[in-house]
């Protein structure tokens, strides 16, 4: 009797899950349910906290996890290896429970419960490697929590934007524990980012501000170096954009939207999104990624010298250093700029509109150093307008069919001198420019004399050409004299 | 009608030589120079004699011509000897050997390279070429794999 | 002629009899008719050979042979040494005007019937010379070791191959080795500098004794019916002198004007050029080739081919045999049939080949 009560209850809830608001409404738990019924009698703390738990809310019996029969009020039977009791399963066996709903399943289910499939992203996740090969990795109810778990959206949660920092450092601040799994991985992303603009924020109770998740992602973390994974260096600009390109989201923060706009314009995010140059800085190199700040005004040149250490180290050699420091400008920003840093030109060094020399000198006479920007200016155009010119000299030679590529190999070397000429700028002493630029400027007038030899030579080969035809010709009709000479001769002899 | 015929004849036979030799002036100048060698040696080469065995010291490195492009022999602190391109890969500057870092060096952009010639640090994107030596006798030869 | 006794002729005299050769050159004539012209193109072969030996002696100054050092050394001749470009592009025009100029006195020599008794025999000197002449193309177009000849030696060296039997062994006998490499070049050089020269040198000497001995072929009947003739020397020998002198400048105007390109270094490795050629000497044959079938009669129609020119050429080369055997016609129209559809058939070949 017993058993025919319990099969129509249970024939009436599935009927009842069929019904498509069914889910919507908190449905009382079976009241056959023997499990939380004997638990619940002993206080047990696992059935109490289960009742808060939202699974409990959509139907999900204790027997859905721990096997046995909850249908037996019988403990032997109820909790017997025979009945697939299988009590606290084994952390390795977690996902593989956790995923008969949340995992592959069938569409129709997971499209009734609005559920994911979490369980295949979590496979091919890190963590879901380190589980595989140490039981003790991390799985669902390492972040989740376990008997009273809760949506994301619900501030119990342990994954909820204000508990997730913790639930990461759980274990990703524990050095022992992360031995066992990643030895090499640091483990201070917390501390660093409690001194993040990031973190201040969260601290003082703003949950919008970017947290553990919002870059690694949730189920499907990945490492670093993998490609697909959102701060893979080429994702970095993109994963960043998200919040800060968003002028909705980033509104009452009271800074620009546009950093993302221009860094894809610049040097930096050409080199790094279309040429895929992982070595050109994404957002984390010069901010920092989990003690993300921007660089006070007198750190830049340590940022930008991270990479650009010739220019950095001449920098700190020069004037500037001193007049820039006093004034609080930010060092190599003042000349490049910041997110649109742009290749740098030989224009920059001019007192003409946008370069920014005239910013504090003036071209009037009055200041001292003007004579010298000029003067260095002109060194570096002597190197670049010197070899366009000499390139079009051995240009016309080739094209009069003259041969110039040795001149042609030596003008690559010119290249050196360029590069090291815009690196000796940033001493912004006419003397080291000087030194740089000299080998350059010398070895385009070594090529361009060997240009104008070859046109020289041209010139000369058809200007011998022409002598030595006249010479023959001359021969020619002076032997067609004395052949005529003689056999008029001849002639004069027979007749 | 022969003492004109005559010279005429002789006035012809004079330009006639005139016109000979100059024509053999034409031929034989060139010639001449031809035979005159140029100062520079053949320019591409595969294999070219670096220095001698004697004159390399370990820890120590050596620039030298490799056809058109510029090389660097590098005795590494063992004395073992290798030879890279001394072309940059990042813009293509000359690289040095630094004795005190015993490591292959860009001065134009603080690049470094690893005495295998692997990119270590600054902006360098690829190791540098690698070629090969061989010591014949006194002879530190290179040449390209 | 009474100078004669004075000076250095009279040194010479004491110690060489030169008297009957002067007596031979001062009795020596030439046929004077309509088709003396086509007699200065053995002369103009000649001179053209003269300018190879030196040009060619001047180019052995630097050339250096192997695959390291072939193409460099050409390539300094041409920018490095004074005047190398000029004595390099005379060596090439001039190989190219040897060629024309020995197959226009071949065909005037074959429609003027000169090759018959007792002419035979410079006949066949002087088509073993122009097979040498080949010889020298074919061999010195790979010594530069630039792109082109390489394919085009591979591809001239493969079309012996395709003889049953005899053709691998003489492949590789002429490339000394499966595949053209610098083993080939060395052997090429060899044959250029080497072997080339002495038989040539040998063949000429024969024939120019022929020539000298048996004197120019006189027309037969001669037009007009009466016998005009020109003294060798001076009259003939300066008309050569002079046309020789033009065709030193025209190939000094040659060398300037159309310098002969080197091109880049051959690589083995490399892919072959689109649209290699090869020389326009060889091109007839290479394009007739080209329409004969894959298969003709079970047999692979590129063999045919190759037996049926190699069989052309022997009969040509033999022509003096069969031509006695038709009716001793003062004019016999069969063989002017059979040269006018040789030269149609060059002609027409060629032309299709550098389209």
């Amino acid at each position: 009797m017993k058993r025919s009560a319990l099969r129509v209850a249970l024939v009436c809830a599935i009927a009842a899950m069929g019904v498509a608001r069914a889910w919507a409404e908190p449905a009382t738990p079976p009241a056959a349910d023997q499990c939380l019924t004997c638990h619940l009698d002993q206080d047990s703390p696992e059935a109490i906290a289960y009742k808060t738990d939202v699974h409990a809310a959509r139907g999900v019996s204790c027997a859905d996890c721990h096997g046995g029969d909850p249908r037996s009020d019988d403990q032997d039977v109820a909790m017997s290896k025979a009945r697939g009791y299988i009590g606290v399963p084994r952390k390795d066996q977690i996902p593989r429970l956790c995923g008969r709903c949340h995992g592959p399943g069938t569409e129709a289910f997971k499209a009734r419960f609005k559920l994911d499939d979490v369980l295949t992203d979590f496979g091919g996740s890190v963590h879901g490697h380190a589980l595989e090969s140490n039981p003790g990795g991390p799985q669902c109810v390492s972040c989740h929590g376990v008997h009273s778990i809760a949506r994301v959206t619900d501030p119990r949660s342990p994954v909820h934007p204000s508990h997730v920092i913790e639930t990461c450092a759980h274990c990703h601040s524990n050095a022992a524990y992360m031995r066992d799994f990643d030895p090499a991985l640091p483990v201070d992303q917390r501390d660093k980012y409690l001194t993040s603009i990031h973190g201040k924020r969260h601290a003082a109770g703003d949950i919008k501000v970017a947290t553990c998740v919002s870059c690694h992602s949730n189920h499907l973390v990945l490492q670093v170096k993998d490609p697909r994974s959102p701060v893979y260096p080429t994702h970095v600009p993109g994963t960043c954009a998200k919040c800060h390109a968003d002028a909705r989201y980033m509104a009452g923060y009271g800074i620009p939207t546009t950093q993302y706009d221009d860094y894809r314009q610049s040097v930096h995010g050409k080199a790094l999104l279309q040429k895929s140059d992982l070595n050109a800085p994404a957002c984390n190199s010069c901010h920092g990624n989990h003690g993300a700040a921007p660089p006070g005004a007198s750190s830049v040149i340590a940022v930008c010298g991270q990479c650009h250490q010739s220019n950095e180290d001449l920098y700190e050699q020069s004037a500037h250093r001193g007049a820039f420091a006093e004034k609080k400008l930010p060092g190599c920003m003042v000349c490049h700029g910041n997110h649109a840093v742009r290749a740098a030109s030989d224009k920059l060094v001019s007192f003409d509109a946008p370069a920014p020399c005239a910013k504090c000198h003036r071209n009037d006479g009055t200041d001292t150093s003007a004579p010298e920007i000029v003067r260095m200016r002109g060194l570096l155009d002597s190197l670049t307008v010197g070899q366009t010119a000499t390139l079009a000299v051995l240009s016309h030679a080739e094209n009069l069919g003259m041969d110039v590529t040795d001149a042609r190999y030596s003008l690559k070397d010119v290249n050196q001198s360029v590069v090291q000429s815009r690196v000796a700028i940033h001493s912004f002493k006419v003397r080291k420019l000087e030194e740089a630029a000299r080998p350059g400027i010398a070895i385009i007038a070594q090529a361009n004399r060997a240009g104008e030899e070859a046109v020289h030579e041209y010139k000369f080969r058809r200007q011998g050409l022409a002598v030595s035809t006249l010479i023959v010709t001359f021969l020619v009709v002076l032997l067609w004299l004395k052949i005529r000479q003689i056999e008029r001769r001849q002639q004069g002899e027979k007749s | 009608m022969t003492e004109p015929g005559i010279s005429r004849r002789s006035f012809l036979d004079r330009l006639l030589g005139l016109g000979v030799l100059a024509w053999l002036g034409s031929v034989i100048y060139p010639v001449v120079e031809y035979f005159k060698t140029p100062p520079q040696g053949e320019a591409e080469v595969t294999s070219v004699v670096a220095t001698k065995i004697q004159s390399v010291k370990p820890n120590s490195g050596l620039v030298f011509r490799f056809g058109r492009e510029p090389a660097i022999l590098v005795s590494g602190p063992d004395g073992k000897l290798r030879a890279f391109s001394a072309t940059c890969t990042h813009l293509q500057c000359t690289v040095q050997y630094r004795n005190d870092l015993q490591k292959i060096y860009c001065a134009c952009h603080n690049g470094m390279y690893d005495l295998n010639g692997r990119n270590l640090a600054g902006p360098p994107p690829r190791p540098l070429t690698e070629f090969q030596v061989t010591v014949k006798g006194d002879d530190v030869v290179v040449s390209r794999t | 002629m009474t100078e004669r006794a004075s000076g250095p002729m009279r040194w010479i005299r004491e110690r060489f009899n030169i008297d009957p050769l002067i007596e031979f050159a001062s009795h020596k004539q030439v046929p004077e008719w309509r088709g003396s012209f086509w007699y200065y193109f053995g002369g103009v072969s000649l001179f053209l050979f003269i300018v190879q030996v030196v040009s060619g002696i001047l180019l052995l100054m630097y050339y250096q042979p192997g695959e390291k050092t072939a193409y460099e050394s050409v390539r300094f001749i041409v920018t490095k040494v004074r005047f190398g470009w000029l004595v390099r592009s005379i060596h090439s025009w001039a190989a190219n005007l040897f060629i024309l100029s020995a197959f226009i006195h071949m065909f005037s020599v074959f429609f003027t019937k000169a090759f018959r008794r007792p002419r035979e025999l410079t006949w066949y000197s002087g088509f073993l010379l122009l097979a040498l002449g080949l010889g020298f193309g074919f061999s010195g177009y790979l010594l530069p070791w630039n792109t082109l000849a390489y394919f085009a030696t591979k591809v001239g060296t493969t079309i012996v191959a395709v003889l049953p039997g005899v053709g691998e062994p003489i492949m590789e006998l002429l490339r000394a080795g499966k595949d053209v490499s610098t083993a080939t070049l060395t052997r090429f050089y060899g044959l250029h500098v080497a072997i080339l020269p002495a038989a040539f040198t040998l063949i000429l000497g024969l024939h120019l004794m022929l020539i000298q001995t048996q004197g120019m072929h006189e027309p037969e009947p001669w037009p007009g019916g009466k016998p005009r003739y020109m003294p060798f020397f001076p009259n003939f020998v300066l008309r050569d002198l002079l046309l020789w002198l033009i065709v030193l400048n025209i190939l000094a105007i040659l060398a300037v004007w159309f310098p002969w390109e080197l091109g880049s270094k051959a690589d083995p490795f490399g892919a072959a050029p689109q649209g290699i050629k090869p020389e326009w000497y060889f091109l007839f044959t290479y394009q007739a080739l080209k329409y004969f079938p894959a298969k003709l009669a079970g047999i692979d129609g590129e063999v045919v081919g190759i037996v049926l020119f190699g069989i052309a050429g022997l009969l040509w080369f033999l022509v003096p045999l069969w031509d006695a055997r038709t009716p001793r016609g003062i004019r016999n129209r069969f063989i002017n049939y059979v040269g006018i559809t040789v030269v149609l058939f060059i002609i027409v070949m060629t032309a299709l080949g550098v389209r």
